[in-house]
């Protein structure tokens, strides 16, 4: 029985006769992923059971020591951010002078390969940390301020409120569709020069912003990486909190908020007292620094708890803003996936063949991509429907569209990180010959030779790396049924009703297309 | 088709000045790449699709150098039943500078053992487009590929970025000092009416 269980699922898999392809999950993975996924959802229908669990922060004195001089000393978040900017405008300078070729150039390789793929995979272990050395940030905050980090004369910038109409998270959203659009349509992942382009263009979009708007709204309203990872270190473990939650409560200055003569306010608007997501949290060390208490550390927290334990008014109280970025945030990750499948370019080439698309068939990728994107919001928003319609009290539209969307967050996030594992592990063999020779002076391409070498040579063996696919995948699947069981409580007191069906059958959906993206082969990118 | 009278491509610039692009299997980039044996100078590579046609260029040496000798190779087939295309093949060259209009023709080959060759030597380093035209079906073709030869400038972006950079910084400083020194100036004449008022 098993044996023809593991047999459909290797006919589901899609082997190429030619070409360079990382190996998917084994069906035995796949197949132990999809049992456990039918006892965690059976037991999130049937045998759930709602625990009204409060938010609770573990106290660890050792990681708050060891933590503290990353928070409250200006001078080692300076170097930091100073370090990173250096290794960046390397990146600008070697994508613009260096080689063209990806895998040879610091640009490319340093960019998408390591950073890219392992700062999504740093969330889950420091939270937002990646924001507080930003180097385009760090930048531009150097550029408009002209202070290494102390607080900014009045005429540094024009200071204006951010228009309504940009007050949300829609240009971050936009911004993170065009990135996509640029990164697998036109290829900047594999062009020095391009990737070079899109770090002078960060640096001009973060300086812009912070000379005409006030604090840092680039950073909370309109940059894709900073909105992707707030969003995604919302399930972290790690954040940064108040030591004692009593003096927070107590306190009438909020130097958090306001700064003080030394120390600029918080950039993103936040309180830490009243803090109850740390989505906008940039972990700059703004309020740790100007807290006369020391109340504010890294503290460490259950997975995913800052949602699952949220209370009904946040919990209904989400955004239509934030929940499309949610929801943009699973498209996307899936539709990545999909453009590395073997077969995305045969389909692309014959819809450009059947439209009369030429070139760099840009217009048919543009319109899979449309598709790809459409297909997972459209399911959401019918499941929302019916939802709403098999739902005994009435709630609004909008209000339980927000509510649930977080539930896709996990998903997002834990098939991003198995996806962007397959990259870091399997691609960046070579990585210490491109540091040696950073712009790529007289090398040449790879080789078959090489090439094959490290396709068969990851840094991690094949089994940890299906193994922790797995089980990301499972957790995902989980995390999601949790928070959409949490929110479906909060929201209806009946809960063994249908209703929640329609959310079940989306999650599980999203999570069998998550799998079967991972059971396929993968081009190799460089 | 969409195109009735005139298939033509521009592999050249996607979206910003695009001249020197890879890829390894993404459709209509350049791609750079070894012989099988590795003892042949990098090649570069661009595979693309137009009209009825599957088209694939290739560039030898992948960086040529002023007065160097290359070749480029061209190699058409149908995309419906692979048939190699056996026409005329012109080759055109043209600066890829905004300003420049001139152009000049390489050569017009014919078919050797499925491909087309066309050799080249520039003696200025630059940028250029290689354009190819061919009729089929009474349709004409034209494709343009990026060929760079020498350095590449790429000043010009960082030249930007530091033009936009200065006249932000430069312009928001100004208007944020005029802004401040009109508001003192509007409190100190509120303050001396108060005191005339008193």
């Amino acid at each position: 029985m098993f044996d023809i269980f593991l047999e459909f699922i290797n006919t589901l898999i899609y082997a190429p006769d030619e070409g360079m392809v990382h190996p998917g999950l084994p069906a035995a993975w796949v197949a132990f992923v999809f049992l456990a996924m039918f006892l965690v959802g059976v037991r999130y229908a049937f045998l759930y059971r709602q625990n009204n669990s409060e938010r609770a922060l573990f106290k660890f004195p050792f990681l708050t020591t060891l933590t503290k001089p990353f928070i409250t000393n200006p001078w080692l978040l300076v170097f930091l951010r100073l370090f990173a900017s250096v290794v960046f405008l390397t990146v600008i300078y070697a994508g613009l002078f260096g080689t063209a070729i990806p895998e040879k150039n610091i640009a490319t390789v340093l960019t998408w390969t390591i950073w890219w793929s392992g700062v999504v995979i740093s969330i889950f272990f420091v939270g937002s940390a990646w924001c507080a050395i930003c180097p385009w940030d760090a930048i531009a905050t150097w550029l408009v301020r002209q202070r290494l980090w102390k607080k900014a004369r009045e005429t540094s910038s024009l200071n204006l409120r951010v228009p309504k109409i940009l007050r949300s998270v829609w240009p971050a959203l936009l911004m993170f569709v065009g990135l996509t659009w640029l990164e697998l349509g036109v290829g900047v992942t594999v062009s020095p020069y391009a990737t070079a382009l899109m770090a002078l263009f960060m640096v001009i979009a973060a300086t812009v912003s912070l000379a005409v708007y006030e604090k840092k709204a680039f950073c909370r309203y309109f940059c894709a990486v900073g909105r992707t990872i707030g969003a995604y270190s919302s399930i972290a473990p790690i954040a940064l909190a108040p030591v004692n939650e009593k003096t927070c409560a107590d306190c009438t200055t909020l130097e958090c908020y306001h700064g003080n003569d030394e120390v600029e306010p918080c950039p993103t608007n936040l309180v830490m007292g009243r803090l109850t997501q740390n989505t906008y949290c940039t972990s700059c060390g703004a309020c740790s620094m100007s807290c006369p208490h020391e109340n504010v550390a890294w503290r460490i927290r259950g997975v995913g708890d800052e949602i699952t334990t949220a209370s009904r008014n946040t919990a209904l109280r989400g955004r239509v803003d934030e929940a499309w970025f949610l929801l943009g945030l699973v498209s996307l990750t899936i539709f990545h996936g999909i453009t590395m499948m073997p077969y995305w370019e045969g389909s692309i080439q014959k819809l450009a063949y059947n439209i009369g698309d030429s070139g760099q068939l840009l217009t048919s990728f543009s319109i899979g991509m449309i598709l790809s994107m459409a297909i997972p919001i459209v399911l959401f928003s019918v499941a929302i429907k019916l939802t709403q319609q098999l739902m005994q009290t009435k709630a609004e539209y909008n209000r339980l569209f927000s509510a649930f969307a977080l539930s896709t967050l996990p998903l997002a996030f834990s098939y991003h990180i198995a996806h962007n594992l397959t990259h870091l592990v399997r691609e960046s063999a070579g990585f210490w010959d491109v540091v040696a020779n950073p712009f790529g002076k007289d090398a040449l391409p790879l080789g078959m030779h090489e090439l094959h070498m490290r396709h068969m040579n990851p840094l991690i063996a094949d089994d940890v790396i299906f193994a922790v696919q797995a089980l990301l995948v499972l957790f995902g699947f989980w995390l999601a049924l949790k928070i959409a069981r949490q929110r479906f409580h909060q929201i209806t007191s009946d809960s063994r009703s249908l209703a929640f069906t329609p959310i079940l059958i989306f999650i599980s959906i999203i999570s069998l297309v998550d799998l079967w993206l991972l059971m396929q082969p993968m081009i190799m990118r460089m | 088709m969409i195109f009735r009278n005139s298939l033509s491509i521009t592999l050249l610039c996607g979206i910003f000045l695009f001249n020197d692009v890879f890829a390894h299997h993404v459709l209509g980039r350049p791609a750079y790449s070894l012989g099988e044996d590795s003892n042949t100078p990098p090649s570069m590579q661009i595979e693309t699709q137009i009209g009825e046609y599957y088209v694939t260029y290739m560039a030898f040496p992948a960086f040529p150098k002023p007065n160097q000798r290359g070749r480029v190779n061209l190699y058409a087939s149908r995309i419906d039943n692979g048939n190699t295309f056996n026409g005329d093949v012109i080759f055109k060259v043209k600066d890829d500078s905004w300003f420049s209009s001139k152009e000049e023709v390489l050569g017009t080959q014919k078919i050797d053992n499925g491909v087309f060759r066309q050799g080249f030597i520039f003696t200025e380093a630059g940028s250029y487009i290689i354009t190819a035209e061919f009729e089929s079906d009474g349709e004409p073709y034209i494709i343009d590929f990026p060929l760079q030869i020498g350095e590449s400038d790429s000043i010009g972006p960082l030249g930007i970025t530091v033009a936009i950079l200065i006249f932000v910084i430069v312009g928001v400083n100004i208007t944020q000092r005029r802004r401040l020194q009109r508001i003192k100036a509007q409190q100190h004449h509120s303050d001396s009416s108060g005191d005339n008022n008193v």
